[in-house]
């Protein structure tokens, strides 16, 4: 943290004025304050005092020797959170293997953990930072039992500094029986004619059977866990080592959240299902027809983590279906935050929260599904998430809207230190810009 | 029957119920209309069409007698958005990709009228969109430019008049780096960028050689007396023939291209061979080369900011569209998506993000520049008299965080009208956002 704060100051290029200012803190001033968790504050002030938020409101003691910066005009908010992505985890998605380290091979991998892989100097980082996405789910992907995934800050020299809380949820893909779709193979899929019949049937088939397998690890590591409390407790030898189980056992016990993709009505209704005969905690993701199954996410109270940018599912759905999902759940009070599912598209996570306040999300929803509702669903709101005193310093300062594609971000800090907008992008530019 | 229902009705009302009466006026009434025109901004504008075009626009426009009014105060009126690269109404049709070159295949045999996404382009703005083929080969098949007429048939939905177009590509694709040969077969040459180069260069020496021949037919056919007998032509190649079109500038280049290295290639083998790139697109690192594409003389149609999803993005920057059009070269921004086309209002305002490009620029990327870049804005991409009356009427000015199309019209009638699309679902226009 004291690197980074001394690099910003160095940028300002006093050496004196550095160390001085390296023991204060740094107030926003003039500002206008989302604060998401209370009301916008049309002009005030932030104090940062180390990593944390000091002070907020309309009349703050500015301590003497603080670092001012003056944000008249301009607007302060809580650092984004996206609540889906692959950051640290794909680097180069199609092309480039090396630097993919999402998908592991086989089924079932509850033991793939999404922190020991993320990658602390992928240029995604900076990029997603850049435009005040300050921490960001990183999940693995693929097969039935994708592996654990980590809640990391934008920020850090190491795997360990980046986390912010692991494991956050297990992740899972809800099987629907399709044979996986490989995109470089797609003209060997499937060539006999079958009818529509047929391949239902065989879906169903897969389908029952991946969910046999499901049901059947989730009841084996109840068991697993069982005995290993029991001989934490002297009245059992240990069972003998087997980290699959381990790794589902506070799953199974409803502890772990299991973060389960689905996206069609049925899937995301047998999911909820799933879910409620064995107790276990819920988190859709994906949800494209979730705005099918609202009561039913109400009444389980399933959160679900959406993204908006989509086309409806079915030809005869309404042109804006995906736009207006996000509107529907919050009009049904099932909770929700908006993600980009992405990695390199994470910097366009607010205006994902545009569109689907075009089509009927309150601005007010709109900011809070990119910032509190993620920090709630992932259990951290006591952390991040808000413009509150006593939370971790995560916020930044913009010249607009941040759902504004118009709007630049102009000071980004996390955990109290100021971060560098610098991002390859701007690298490039200022290298080729005026290249005759 | 492979449409449902509603998207049966949403035809019926697309070409019936709203068509623009023969010589009966329309008049789009209080708005801020943004011509992207010599008219610049006007503010309580008024538009009036007859007969398909655009017969007037100003703010002191009277409203012909009898002429029925879309009442848009309050609203924006924009040009209708022109897509530079689009595979919509095409599905299955889009590459031929068993060769290197296959010049000769069209886009205008295989259009897929009753495509849904026609629709939903519609919904957010959209009128016209270049079809091209898609990016397997070194030179593929030729382009359709499509007006978005829903419920029309094919021949209908044919942009009369517009020039011919070809898609040649670049890199990745064409080597096809990304794509494991089907079971059993070869892997296709080229595989190299050296090889792309080579498959150009050794189709247009033979469209060379094709070309002498047809000329010196056509030379001895010129200097025959009038009754004399006339000689063998040569033998018609379809292939051939579209290269020489080429040759002789009958046929626009559209060449899909990534690295800064193949964008200099191609701009050196047309030269050599005497003919002209009309637009590169995607041109991730046109920001690299931008004086040489300024010096061609070629268009540039890319993307907005995505980056890092294969190796030959790695080095995509969203300053691009701030950088070519900074050195003189015309940019459009395109979709290449079915479901990023929806959104082309919000990808151009990201000119104004990264590279400071004015507001009335950015918007001409998705309007005007496109239609010069197609060589159809003789009748589209601005609101001028004279020209097509193709509109998109926005809820708010088209980069507003929680703006929205609300009426879209092509020659004069209304193929989109979002009170009729919420009522056709059984809503109230009021309600902002709605699934059902």
């Amino acid at each position: 943290m004291t690197r980074g704060r001394l690099a910003f100051l160095a940028t300002l290029g006093s050496a004196a004025l550095a160390f001085d200012a390296l023991a204060a803190d740094t107030v926003i001033r003039n500002a206008r304050i989302v604060t998401v968790s209370g009301p916008v504050i049309e002009r005030g002030s932030v104090l940062i005092s180390g990593a944390r938020i000091a002070a907020i409101g309309a009349d703050v003691a500015v301590p003497p020797g603080a670092v001012v910066i003056d944000g008249s005009g301009k607007t302060v908010y809580p650092g984004l959170i996206d609540g889906l992505t692959r950051i640290g985890l794909v680097e180069i998605g199609q092309g480039a293997a090396g630097t993919v380290d999402s998908n592991e091979t086989g089924d079932v991998n509850p033991h793939a953990k999404a922190w020991v892989a993320v990658h602390p100097h992928s240029e995604l980082i900076p990029v997603a930072r850049a435009n005040g996405v300050t921490a960001v789910l990183s999940a693995p992907g693929g097969g039935l039992i994708s592996g654990q995934s980590a809640l990391i800050r934008l920020a850090g020299s190491t795997p360990e500094s980046l986390v912010v809380k692991t494991p956050v949820g297990m992740h899972m893909v809800f099987p629907t029986g399709r044979p996986s779709f490989d995109f470089a193979q797609a003209a060997q899929q499937d060539p006999e004619l079958r009818t529509f019949e047929e391949r239902q049937r065989e879906r169903r088939r897969n389908q029952e059977k991946d969910l046999a397998k499901l049901k059947n690890l989730l009841e084996e590591a109840k068991a697993y866990g069982a005995a290993l409390e029991a001989a934490k407790a002297g009245q059992a030898e240990r069972p003998k080592p087997d980290p699959v189980m381990e790794a589902l056992a506070p799953v199974a016990r409803g502890e772990l959240a299991v973060v389960m993709r689905a996206d069609n009505e049925e899937d995301i209704k047998a999911a909820v299902k799933f879910a409620d005969e064995r107790k276990l905690k819920l988190i859709v993701a994906g949800g494209l027809e979730a705005w099918r199954c609202t009561e039913l996410l109400k009444q389980k109270d399933v959160p679900v983590l959406v993204n908006v940018d989509r086309l409806p599912r079915r030809e005869s759905d309404a042109y804006d279906a995906a736009y207006a999902n996000a509107a529907a759940l919050q009009r049904a009070g099932v909770r929700f935050a908006i993600v980009s599912d992405d990695a390199s598209q994470v910097r366009n996570l607010p205006y994902e929260a545009a569109m689907a306040r075009a089509y009927g999300l309150s601005a007010d929803a709109a900011i809070r599904s990119i910032t509190l509702s993620p920090a709630e669903i992932f259990g951290v709101q006591s952390r991040m998430g808000s413009l509150e005193t006593g939370k971790d310093a995560n916020l930044f300062l913009a010249t607009g809207d941040i759902m504004d594609h118009r709007s630049q971000v102009t000071h980004v800090f996390i955990d109290g230190v100021p971060q560098s907008l610098e991002t390859r992008h701007t690298r490039l530019y200022n290298e080729f810009k005026a290249r005759p | 029957m492979k449409r449902f229902s509603f998207a049966a009705l949403l035809a019926l009302f697309g070409a019936g119920a709203a068509t623009q009466e023969a010589g009966k006026s329309v008049a789009i009434t209080g708005g801020t209309i943004l011509t992207m025109g010599p008219q610049g901004t006007l503010e309580r504008g008024t538009l009036v069409i007859t007969n398909g075009k655009i017969t007037a626009v100003g703010r002191d426009v009277r409203v012909p007698a009898g002429a029925s009014v879309i009442d848009a105060a309050g609203r924006y009126v924009i040009p209708g958005i022109i897509d530079a690269h689009s595979h919509t109404a095409i599905e299955g049709g889009v590459n031929e990709g068993s060769d290197i070159v296959t010049a000769e295949v069209r886009i205008r045999d295989v259009i897929d009228n009753g495509d849904i996404d026609i629709y939903r382009q519609l919904a957010g703005g959209v009128t016209t969109i270049n079809v091209l083929h898609g990016s397997a080969n070194s030179i593929g098949g030729q382009n359709a430019i499509l007006k978005l007429r829903w419920g029309k048939s094919p021949e209908e939905l044919v942009f009369k008049d517009a020039p011919r177009g070809i898609k040649f590509a670049l890199g990745e694709n064409p080597k096809r780096s990304n794509f494991n040969p089907q079971g059993g077969q070869q892997r296709r040459y080229p595989a190299t960028r050296m090889g792309v180069e080579v498959s150009i260069r050794s189709a247009f020496e033979e469209a060379r050689a094709y070309k002498a021949e047809w000329d010196a037919y056509d030379k001895k056919l010129k200097a025959l007396p009038a009754k004399a007998e006339r000689p063998l032509p040569p033998r018609r190649n379809l292939r051939m023939e579209t290269l020489k079109d080429i040759l002789e500038g009958r046929i626009d280049v559209h060449a899909h291209c990534y690295r800064s290295d193949e964008i200099l290639m191609l701009i050196r083998v047309a030269d050599e061979f005497g003919f002209k790139i009309r637009t590169f697109q995607h041109v991730l690192e046109g920001y690299k080369v931008a004086s040489e594409i300024a010096k061609h003389g070629a268009g540039a149609s890319g993307f907005s900011d995505w980056w890092a999803y294969k190796m030959e993005a790695q080095d995509a920057i969203p300053y691009n569209a701030a950088v070519l059009t900074a050195h003189g070269v015309l940019f459009s921004m395109n979709s290449d998506s079915n479901e990023l086309a929806r959104r082309l209002y919000w990808e151009a305002a990201k000119a104004m993000k990264y590279g400071n490009v004015s507001e009335t620029e950015a918007l001409k990327m998705v309007t005007l520049n496109p239609a010069k870049q197609l060589r159809i804005d003789k009748w589209v991409g601005s609101l001028e008299a004279g020209k097509d009356a193709d509109v998109a009427i926005f809820s708010a000015h088209p980069f507003a965080p929680d703006t929205r199309v609300e009426m879209t019209l092509v020659d004069g009638t209304v193929y989109f009208d979002r009170a009729k699309d919420l009522a056709q679902r059984g809503q109230a226009p009021a309600a902002a956002g709605s699934n059902q």
